[in-house]
This record gives structure tokens, C-alpha cells and sequence, in this order.
């Protein structure tokens, strides 16, 4: 029973244990306890039972921590917080790729991270569809630089869906953002379903951004 | 440039897509994203660091510092675990991080030789009201940091022995036994106060 409590990265740990008179380990009446082991001994051994007896004194005051805790928690306005996080991240440069915009002589450039944004919120148009990863790569196939962008979209779609149909109107969505919101010229948009949202689920996601 | 085009967003798409779709994009380098996620989590991650380290303002120092550490990872964490576990376990560190610090190890000993003692003195006691507890925060003060972490995990939060080893990074039987002491350090305490 020893073997419970005393690590073997604490040489002294039998020092802490105590023999109750009743020829039981503390540690191992305690652990009873916190198992809910139904053992006879435990409920007639007197010495058990003063021990058992002195958890549960603690835990009757650590109920009224957990109280104090709680409406403490309760009445927090973690709003302060999250700003104040917010405007940190919002400051902290993540290197990031520029991404050509407009035509191949102009010198215009968007951050993937912010165009990949847009794409998202595009592809979401569509119901029941939520977006996940977006990556934008150099269009214009191997070292090629026309100026043109691949999406890589990766999208929960609803289970009931036919998946064909649904990926051909993301697609269209996030070209039409790409064009009319960034003017980016994209060379293809490839859709990976990374998993089938229930339709309960994905009506309940349509109607909330609808 | 395109900087209000990100406000076409509808502002309530994001409120009801999971964690890990979040995390995906947030890694990506999407800050609202983001910052759904600190606005979903922080009330539990408040509650988790107030009851680790006992004071509201070293609470909110460790959750911040969490969030802005778990920002700059995330292109790392590629979900090898839900984003709640990952983040709690940050909080869970950089709490156990500020308790080192916070105590020398003389008083370690210190509270070793108080649980000395003998641990049965209590006859029945009412262990109700704000003096009792008041009596928890300050022998939790006593305890090693890591038995103040494991213990609170265990008892405050109710987490299982598993996912504390795995959070505070021991083995199970490390944290049983620090769970032990920390209970044998506490009974004494309220017993011997009274």
C-alpha cells in the first residue's frame, strides 16, 4: 500500500505516512476514502474512522472555499482582461507572407493572414459551413510568380449536404470575396472536409449568423 | 489596407465554432479568432489561478501571460490536444511558477515539521463559517507549491489524477503522495487551531 503514496523520487516518504493503531496506514485509509471502498473495517475501526472523521472536517470547510471561489469568480468581468490581452496580440507582429494583389506591374501586397480571414468569413456564407485553416500559396505552379494565389480552405460541412454541390458554392463564394473584396486574382481554390457537422448543429449555426 | 474588409465578417460567426477550428485559424494569424477563444476560457482559467495562488491580481497577471504565451505558440500546437486542456495546463505552469517564487524552501520543512504532529485531534468540530476557511487559505500558504497545485487541482477543481500528472508534469504517484501530504499539512492545521 505504501507504494501509493511514496514516490520513489522522495526518500523520506514514509516519514510522512503514519501507522494508524489499528495496524492501517493512513495514507491508505485516506485513499479508501476518496475511493468509496466499501470495507468493513473501515466503518467499525475506530481509529479509521477519527481519521476519515478529520477529511471530512476539511472538506466540509474546503465546500465553503470552493463557494467563496465561485462568487468571485461569478461577479469577474473578464472583459478588461480579454481587451487588455487583445491589444498585446493585436501589437505583436506575427511573421506573416505578403501576397501580390491587383496586376502583376502593380505594387500592392496583402498579409496572408489577413486575406486568409476574409476567405474564411466568404466561405462561411455558405450554410452550415465553418472554416478552419486557409493557407494562400504562389499561384502559377512550380517557382512560378504570375501573380496569382492557390487556396488551400479546409471547412466543416454539414452531414446531410451533398458534398460536391456545397464545395462548388464555397468555391464561388470565396472567389467572388477574392476578386470584389481584395481583387486577388486566385489560379484555384482546393476544399478539404475536414469533418460533418450534425444539421441539427449546422441550422443552428446558419440561423445564428444569418 | 484591406484592414475594415475583416469587419465583413459576421461578428456572431464565431461564437458558436468549436475550439479547434478556432485554434486553427487563430494559429494562422486570425486575432479575432483568438480572441474568441481567450473570451470563452478566461472565466475558468480566473477561477483555476485564483484558487492556485489565492489573490485576484496574481491570478489575472498569470491567466494574461498565459494567453499571450499560448498565442505565440499556437503555430506549434498544430491540436495535439483540445485547446482547453493546452491552456489550462499553461495556466497550471505559470501559477506553479509564480508559488516558487513566491516561497523559500526553508518554509517547506517548516510545514513538515508542523505535520509532525499527530493528525487525529479532532473531536467534533464545526468546521463551517469564513473563520474556518479563512484558517484553509492560510495553511495552503504553508504548503509546498506543488503540493498546493496538486491539492487544489484535486479538491477545488476536482480534476483526476491523471489529467493532474499530466497538467503539472509528475507521475501519478508523485501526485498522490503530494495530495496526501497536502491533506495530512491541512487537517492538522484546522484541527490545531481550534
Amino acid at each position: 500500500m505504501t507504494d501509493r503514496t511514496d514516490p520513489p523520487n522522495t526518500p523520506s516518504a514514509q516519514g510522512d505516512d503514519e501507522l494508524l493503531p489499528c495496524g492501517r496506514l493512513l495514507s491508505r485509509t485516506w485513499d479508501d476514502w476518496e475511493q468509496q471502498t466499501d470495507d468493513p473495517h473501515l466503518r467499525s475501526c475506530p481509529h479509521c474512522r477519527q481519521a476519515v472523521h478529520g477529511l471530512d472536517d476539511l472538506e466540509s470547510v474546503v465546500r465553503g472555499l470552493q463557494q467563496e471561489t465561485d462568487t468571485t469568480a461569478a461577479a469577474y468581468d473578464t472583459e478588461p482582461l480579454t481587451r487588455r490581452i487583445m491589444d498585446v496580440v493585436r501589437l505583436e507582429l506575427r511573421p506573416g507572407r505578403p501576397l501580390p494583389l491587383g496586376e502583376p506591374a502593380e505594387d500592392l501586397w496583402i498579409m496572408e493572414a489577413v486575406a486568409a480571414r476574409a476567405l474564411r468569413a466568404a466561405a462561411e456564407t455558405v450554410p452550415g459551413v465553418r472554416a478552419g485553416s486557409c493557407r494562400l500559396l504562389d499561384g502559377g505552379g512550380d517557382g512560378g510568380d504570375d501573380g496569382t494565389v492557390e487556396v488551400r480552405l479546409d471547412i466543416h460541412a454539414p452531414a446531410d449536404a451533398p458534398l460536391p454541390e456545397l464545395a462548388a458554392r464555397v468555391r464561388e463564394q470565396v472567389w467572388e470575396a477574392a476578386d470584389r473584396e481584395l481583387g486577388m486574382v486566385i489560379a484555384a481554390v482546393d476544399i478539404r472536409v475536414t469533418d460533418l457537422v450534425p444539421t441539427s448543429m449546422a441550422d443552428d449555426q446558419e440561423g445564428g449568423s444569418a | 489596407m484591406a484592414g475594415p474588409r475583416t469587419q465583413s465578417a459576421p461578428p456572431d460567426s464565431r461564437a458558436d465554432t468549436d475550439d479547434a477550428l478556432l485554434a486553427v485559424r487563430a494559429a494562422e494569424g486570425d486575432e479575432d479568432a483568438f480572441a474568441v477563444l481567450v473570451q470563452r476560457h478566461a472565466p475558468a482559467l480566473i477561477r483555476l489561478a485564483t484558487s492556485l495562488l489565492g489573490t485576484g491580481t496574481e491570478a489575472e497577471d498569470a491567466v494574461q501571460d498565459a494567453f499571450l504565451s499560448a498565442w505565440r505558440r499556437l503555430p506549434e500546437f498544430q491540436g495535439r490536444s483540445a485547446f482547453g486542456t493546452w491552456i489550462y495546463r499553461i495556466v497550471t505552469n505559470r501559477c506553479l511558477n509564480v508559488l516558487r517564487s513566491r516561497r523559500p524552501v526553508a518554509s517547506l520543512e517548516a510545514a513538515g515539521d508542523v505535520a509532525a504532529a499527530e493528525h487525529t485531534t479532532s473531536p467534533a468540530r464545526i468546521t463551517e463559517g469564513r473563520d474556518a476557511v479563512r484558517e484553509l487559505r492560510e495553511a495552503l500558504d504553508l504548503l509546498s507549491a506543488e503540493q498546493r497545485a496538486c491539492w487544489v487541482l484535486r479538491e477545488l477543481d476536482g480534476r483526476s489524477y491523471e489529467f493532474i500528472a499530466d497538467a503539472v508534469g509528475i507521475s501519478q504517484e508523485a501526485v498522490r503522495a503530494r495530495v496526501f501530504r497536502a491533506r495530512r499539512s491541512l487537517t492538522q492545521a484546522l484541527g490545531a487551531w481550534r
